[in-house]
Formats: structure tokens, sequence, C-alpha cells
């Protein structure tokens, strides 16, 4: 409750004349073209650590995100961020994540922090694996400290997987089922660059699979999404 | 914005070459690398993608590469690569596409590098730069394998061996029961005119062959019982594939274990037979084909036949990447073959055989015919060495002979072999004469020393007999290298001649060109080499006229270091090999009409990187052979 109020209290998002600029050239961008084959596209994949799991309470620390370019990830077009905190989350999350309390109050200020965040973006579509947890954190995050609402299209790997692989449904759930089953390493679990670097590899398996399922497209991928939430009730 | 994990700098960093990188370099590649996935059994990169775009690093999984059978021995067959193993290094650095299929062995994570970025890689990071050089440890050797690439690509009879042994499969194969007995087998084999014969079981499962050369071994030498059931003399240990297998597996199985058939089963049945003979009626010539068409060809458009089949498998062994010097000597030997006959065949005609006069005559190959180093465009250089029977002059016998020599020029013109510009041939009279005319020319060359002398002597001093009574020429061999060897004012001045052909190296180690912007690689590159040889051998007493066995062999009789003589070689066999490659360009396709304005020019601008920097070391060995000749002479 304590967290609640602290964010109620907060100030109202304040930025200056040339940040309030470079949102407006953001919202200016064109909307990506989302029925481009993959070969002439790019998808943002996102990972983000939080100071814990409850969507209402709980705030963002930092977003690693990777591009996935013309079907191929592009490591130089990675983007990381540590959000400064005013204060440092709990010792039992800090042991998770790895983000020391005195780099969160380090991290760069939420305002310039998620504007980057947007202009890393631009207009392309966003990934992620149970995307809830991710699309809530930064919409929140951008409404907190940009003012604004955040509407823009997902996709879910942890639909999107299942259902170009039905038999492994029941027995692959979170993200270490999935980056197990075709031996993906992840080096460095809950570092919110290391996680987007390997959801993009699944997305790379994904746009392989999916060809024979639907439209090796954005769209086709959405589609492949809601088919599987639609047939298993996970609207 | 970037940001490169941690955890990917520290991947890459436990493997080489990129554990000994400097971290802003290791940074800058990874910022310009892509990461692609390759599920299983995919194409990664392919000669038939062309040049090579992209530098790959496996970040998980396992890549194969299928190298062409041509090259394939036994230990590597298959290039398996793993984690954080590069490829493909060599096609990278010459510019080119790669020699082998590149294909996903699992589902694989490769780190890829776009080339430009490749090479400003290679001039930023020192030990990345030795590592992709090193690997490519003799440079030589790299050339040949790039050269097979190319080839590979084009010659549909190396594609044809990956096609699937169905595919081949001929006609069903000849079956018995297991219990049938040799003699009623072996009469089948010859009825139905087949070289095997396989037993097969009540279901169709083969148990046994039978082949041809089995009976002598097996049933003729031990003198077995033809009545005995034909399973207790067969192979029963049967080697099979399936049908979808490829063609150049089963040239391997052959090949590794000396088999001359292999069984095609599907489902445990047998479906078809494949001989080592259907595999070589994939290549559409063989060697032993060529030489017998040659032997026993009657004709001039058989021969002119012939002599395509010659150009046509020369393309084929460039292919196959034999090198410069058993290719040459290939072409050479094939020549030789095809030149006899023809000049047997019209001698035949003349009606001369039988005679002193065909009895006592020897036909000579001069120039790089006569060093065994034709290449696939070469001019006819011949002559003809005779002895005067008693109670004729010499006059009467070039009077016989030479109308019978005018037809044999021809004859090898219409094959492809052009009629010399500078008649030097032996229809000329001037080149048609008796063992004592050639002393006395050869004599006076040397004694006088004129230019045009020197020029003669290049090519007549190579001479080698092809035809008739070899004793004529090797009696003038003889007398030559004595006389030669006495004379060293002569051998000087061919020196001081040979001097003149400056190798194209510029100041500062870049090349000098022609008018045209070009390099005459015969001229600037071959010429140094095959002068110096043959001034070593007159010098040594050498008889050979191969340059490559004049400078082996006159090597110690002069005190040159063997390391420096294998240097020279091996520059002469690279641009020997440029030349080759050069005419086979123009050429086009094997059976296609030779262009007869072939020549020797390439533009270095056109060449790869590792080309050009061979081609510089091959000049400046020449330029050593040259400052050994200086030496020798004192010029």
């Amino acid at each position: 409750m304590k967290r609640l109020l602290q964010r109620w209290l907060a100030p109202r998002p304040s930025f200056d004349a040339s940040q309030r600029q470079r949102l407006v050239d953001w919202l200016a961008l064109p909307v990506a073209d989302r029925t481009a084959p993959f070969s002439g596209s790019r998808f943002v994949v996102v990972d983000v650590e939080t100071t814990g799991l409850n969507l209402m309470t709980d705030s963002l620390i930092s977003i690693g995100a990777v591009a996935v370019v013309n079907g191929k990830i592009a490591l130089g077009d990675s983007y990381s961020v540590v959000l400064q905190q005013r204060v440092s989350s709990a010792k039992a999350n800090i042991l998770l994540h790895g983000i020391s309390g005195s780099e969160q109050r380090d991290g760069v200020d939420p305002a310039e922090a998620m504007l980057s965040f947007l202009e890393y973006l631009g207009k392309d579509p966003l990934v992620a694996f149970h995307v809830t947890f991710d699309e809530t954190m930064i919409r929140r995050a951008v409404r907190q400290y940009l003012g604004m609402p955040f509407k823009h299209p997902w996709l879910d790997l942890a639909y999107v997987m299942p259902a170009l692989h039905p038999s492994l449904m029941r027995s692959h759930r979170v993200l270490d089922d999935w980056t197990g089953h075709f031996s993906i390493h992840n080096d460095d679990r809950h570092n919110a660059v290391a996680d987007a670097y390997v959801t993009a590899q699944l997305l790379l398996v994904a746009m392989h699979l999916c060809s024979a399922k639907t439209v090796p497209s954005f769209d086709g991928l959405r589609d492949l999404e809601r088919m599987f939430r639609h047939a298993t009730g996970k609207v | 914005m970037s940001a490169i994990h941690p955890a990917q700098i520290d991947q890459m960093t436990r493997h080489a070459p990129f554990d000994r990188m400097e971290r802003s370099h290791l940074l800058w590649m990874l910022e310009r690398m892509q990461l692609g996935y390759y599920a299983k059994g995919e194409v990664v990169v392919s000669p038939a993608q062309g040049v090579v775009e992209r530098f790959f690093v496996i970040k998980q999984g396992l890549v194969e590469g299928e190298q062409s059978v041509a090259d394939a021995t036994e230990s590597d067959t298959w290039l398996e690569l793993v984690e954080g193993e590069s490829f493909p290094l060599g096609a990278l650095l010459a510019s080119r596409s790669v020699a082998s299929v590149y294909r996903a062995g699992q589902d694989t994570f490769c780190y890829e590098l776009p080339v430009a970025d490749f090479h400003t890689l290679l001039g930023m990071s020192a030990p990345f730069r030795d590592f992709c050089t090193r690997r490519i440890a003799n440079l030589l050797e790299h050339s040949k394998q790039v050269i097979q690439a190319q080839y590979t690509q084009s010659g549909a009879e190396q594609q044809s061996l990956t096609s699937p042994l169905s595919s081949i499969i001929r006609r069903t194969p000849v079956t018995c029961a297991p219990h049938t007995t040799i003699a009623a087998v072996l009469e089948t084999m010859h009825a139905s005119r087949v070289g095997s014969m396989i037993a097969v079981d009540e279901a169709g499962r083969p148990v046994g062959i039978l082949t041809l050369p089995d009976v002598l071994e097996r049933i003729a030498l031990p003198q077995i019982d033809l009545h005995t059931p034909v399973i207790e003399v067969m192979t029963t240990k049967l080697t099979a594939l399936s049908p979808q297998s490829f063609a150049h597996e089963a040239a391997l199985l052959m090949a590794k274990h000396g088999f001359r058939h292999v069984l095609v089963v599907e489902n445990e049945r047998l479906v078809g037979l494949v001989s080592e003979k259907d595999l070589f009626a994939l290549q559409r010539v063989g060697l032993r084909q060529i030489g017998s068409t040659i032997r026993h060809a009657q004709t001039t458009p058989e021969l002119q036949q012939a002599a395509a089949d010659i150009r046509s498998m020369a393309h084929n062994m460039m292919a196959q990447g034999v090198a410069p010097e058993q290719l040459t000597q290939f072409i050479s030997t094939f020549n030789d073959l095809l030149t006899a006959r023809v000049v047997e065949l019209e001698f035949g005609a003349s009606g001369l055989i039988g005679t002193p006069i065909y009895d006592g005559m020897c036909w000579m190959a001069l120039g790089s015919e006569g060093r065994l180093e034709q290449t696939l465009n070469t001019d006819q250089d011949n002559a003809i060495i005779f002895v005067t029977p008693d109670g004729m002059d010499a006059e009467q016998v070039r009077t016989t002979l030479l109308p019978v020599a005018r037809r044999i020029n021809e004859t090898l013109d219409q094959c492809g072999f052009p009629l010399c510009k500078g008649e030097i041939m032996a229809s000329n009279p001037k080149w048609c004469q008796s063992l004592e005319e050639w002393k006395h020319g050869f004599a006076k060359w040397i004694d006088g020393g004129a230019p045009e002398a020197l020029l003669h002597a290049s090519i007549f001093f190579d001479f080698r007999a092809l035809y008739g009574a070899h004793d004529l020429a090797d009696n003038l061999r003889q007398w030559l290298s004595r006389y030669a060897r006495s004379n060293p004012r002569f051998l000087r001045q061919m020196s001081a001649n040979a001097l003149r052909n400056r190798p194209p190296l510029g100041l500062v180690r870049d090349f000098v060109l022609n008018d045209s912007d070009r390099i005459d690689l015969k001229l600037n590159g071959i010429a140094p080499f095959v002068d110096a040889a043959r001034i070593f051998s007159l010098a040594a007493g050498v008889s050979h006229t191969s340059t490559l066995q004049r400078l082996r062999l006159s090597a110690e009789a002069l005190h040159i270091p063997a390391t420096d003589v294998e240097a020279w070689i091996n520059a002469l066999l690279f641009i020997q090999m440029l030349r080759l490659r050069h005419h086979d360009e123009v050429c086009g396709k094997p059976d296609a009409e030779c262009l007869p304005a072939m020549d020797n020019l390439i533009d270095p601008e056109q060449m790869n990187e590792l080309d050009r920097r061979i081609l510089k070391e091959a000049f400046r060995q020449a330029r050593k052979v040259q400052a050994r000749l200086t030496l020798e002479y004192q010029l």
C-alpha cells in the first residue's frame, strides 16, 4: 500500500522542450507494415526486470531489447536501460535480477529512459514471452513518466510456440522449457538483455517453423497466437 | 544504442581467434554481427550463392561441409564445424564462392558478419588476421581449391554425382536363387551380357553377389566344380545403399573399399545395382576412352572429336583441381598421342611406310610441346629429322617428305592446332632436314650468336621426338649438349637475351602493366623461368626438355639450393595455372568452339587480392631466377 501511495504521489511528468519535441517526433513516425515478410521487417524483442511480480504495485527497473531485422538478430541493434529508482528494491529481488541498489539509484532518469526506449523501438512491433507482464510494466511506465497511453502491437511467443508445437503444449510452459527444447543457452537468466536475446532466438525458430501454418509475417504470427488463445480459452 | 551483453562477449572469447582479440575490436565485430538461425538440413552457404557475402561463426549447433567427391579422401569426406568455429575463410579471403555446400547438421545459430566488415576487421585486428590467413597454410594449395570450387559450380558432371541413385539405376538387376549351380549362373551372365549376378532369397532380399573378376579368382583358378551352388563362391558381405542415396556416396564406397558394384536396396529388397561404369558414365568422357578413340581413329572427323574430348577432359581436370604440372603433362601426352596418330595416318596414306625414308624419319615437337607444357592454346611447332638413305641426297628426301608434312600440318590445324605463323613447321623446307644439316645449323647459331639465332635456339633447343626414329633426336640432343657446353659465350648471350624480358614488378613491388593495362603471363611470367631453365640445362648437360625437370636436374650440377628451385617451380606453376584458367575461361564451355584469338593477357585489377599477392610473389621468384643467371654469367 505504501508503494502504491508513493506512485500516486509522484510528481507529474515534467520534461524540457527538447524532450517534448522528441516525443512529438516519435508520435509522428509512420506505423510499420505488419504484413511485410520477415525478410523486410524489424521486430523488437523485449524483456523487463521489475521490483517484483505484482502488476499493480511493483515497478520497472530495467528494459532489455534486441531487434530482429530481416529475419536475423542484429546484435548491434540492441538496447538496455536501468531506470533510476528512488528506493532500491528488496534484497531478494536484487538477488534475482542482479541489479544492485546503487546501480538502481544511479540509473537513467525514468522519463529519459522511456523516451529513449521509444526512440529505439520506433513504431516496429514488440515481441515478448508472456506479454502481459512486460506490456503492463512498460505501459504503466510510459503513462507515469511520459504522461501518455501506450498502445502498441505485441506478439506473445508464450502462445505462438505451443501453437507451432501443439505436442509440446502441456510440457512446455515457461521460457526455459522452450529454450531448453531448442537448446538455446542462456548464460545470464534474469538479465533483461540476455533474456530478450534468448527470446529473440526463440522468435527466429518460430519464424522458421511458421511458414507451414500461417503467412510468414508479424500479422501471420499474431493470427496464430489469436487462434491458439481462442482454442485454449485463453483470450 | 547497442547493448551487447557481457555473456555474448564471454561466449565469443572461449574460442580462437576471439580469445586473443582486443575487447574493443571484439565489440566492434559483435555490433556488426547478426545472429541467424538454420534448421537442421538447411543450407547455410553454398557454391550456387556465388561470391560469399558473410563470415560465419557458429554460436551453437553443427555445420557440415559436403566436399566434392573429386577431392574427398578417406578421412575427411565431411567437414564438421562446431560451436566457435569460423567459416568460410578461404572463400572470403579470395572473394569467391565456397567450395562446399555448408549445411546445418543440427538446429544451428550462427553469428554472421558482412564481408565488408570482415575485411575491415582483418585490417584492424592482427590476431584475427593471423588466424584467418594461417588457416590457409599454403597459398598455392588454396588457390587450387578455389579453382576447383569454381569449376565444380559450372561442371554439370560434378552435379550429376549429387543425383540420387534411383535416377542412375538403368535396368533391373539379373538375379538368381542362392542354390543355382555355378554353371547355370555363368551361362545366364554370358547370355544376358552382364558383369555380375546377385542371389536373392524368396523375399527378394540380396544374399550374395558374383562378378566377372570373381570368376577367375574364385572359380577358375581353384577349379571349383561348376555344379556347386553359386552362393558358396559368392561375396556374402554386401554393401547396400538406399535409392535416395547420392551417386557420390556410391562412388566413395567403391573408392574406399575397391568395390565395383553397390547394391541398391529398398525395404530390404533389391531394387537395383550401380556399377563403377554407371558412375563413370556420368562423366562424359574417360581418359581410357579418349586414348582408345585416338589410337583407332581412321578419319579426320574422328580425330577432331578426340581433340575436342581432350579439351573437355582438361576442363574437367581443372574442375577437379588437378595441379598445373599434371594438367599440362596430361594435355601434352594426349596431344602427342593425337599428333602421332595423324602422322601415322598421313604416312600410311602416302604409301611411304616400309620405305627407307619412312624408317629414317623422326617427327619432332618443338617449343612448348617439346617441353611438355602445352596449354589449351598452342599452335604448331614441329620439325622433321631424317637420315639420307644410300643413293639419295638430302634434297630428294626432303622433296618426298614435304608434301606429307604439309598434309600433317593441315590435319593438325583442323584438329585445333593452328598453323604456326612463323612457319616453324615440318612442311617448311628449312625445318625438314637431315641429322647433319641440323647439327650444322645448330652449330652456326651457337658460334654466331646473332639475335635471330638466339630466338631460334629458344624454340628448337626444346625439341623432343614424337614419332618415328627416336634415336635421331637422341643423337642430336647428345651432340647439342656437348657442343653448347663447350661454348660458354653462347650461353652468356642467351642469358643476356633472356634478361631483357623483366618480370613486370615496379619499384614498389606493384605490377608494371603493358599499354593495355594488362600483364602478359606468358611473356613476362612464364618465359623468364623457361628461358633460365633452358640455359641451366644446356650448361649442366641435362637432356630433359620439361622446364620443371630441367630446373630440378640442373640444380645440383649448378649448386643451386633445392629450396630455391622449389620456390621457383611453385611460382611457375602458379602462373601457369592462372594462364590455364584464363584460357579455359576464354574458351567458355568445354565443347564450345575455341576462339582463335586466345591471349595470355590478364588484368590485375580483375584479380582477387589473394591471387594478386601470390602473383607478385611469383614474379619476385622470376626475378630471383634472373638474378641467378646474372650471377652465373656475370652480366
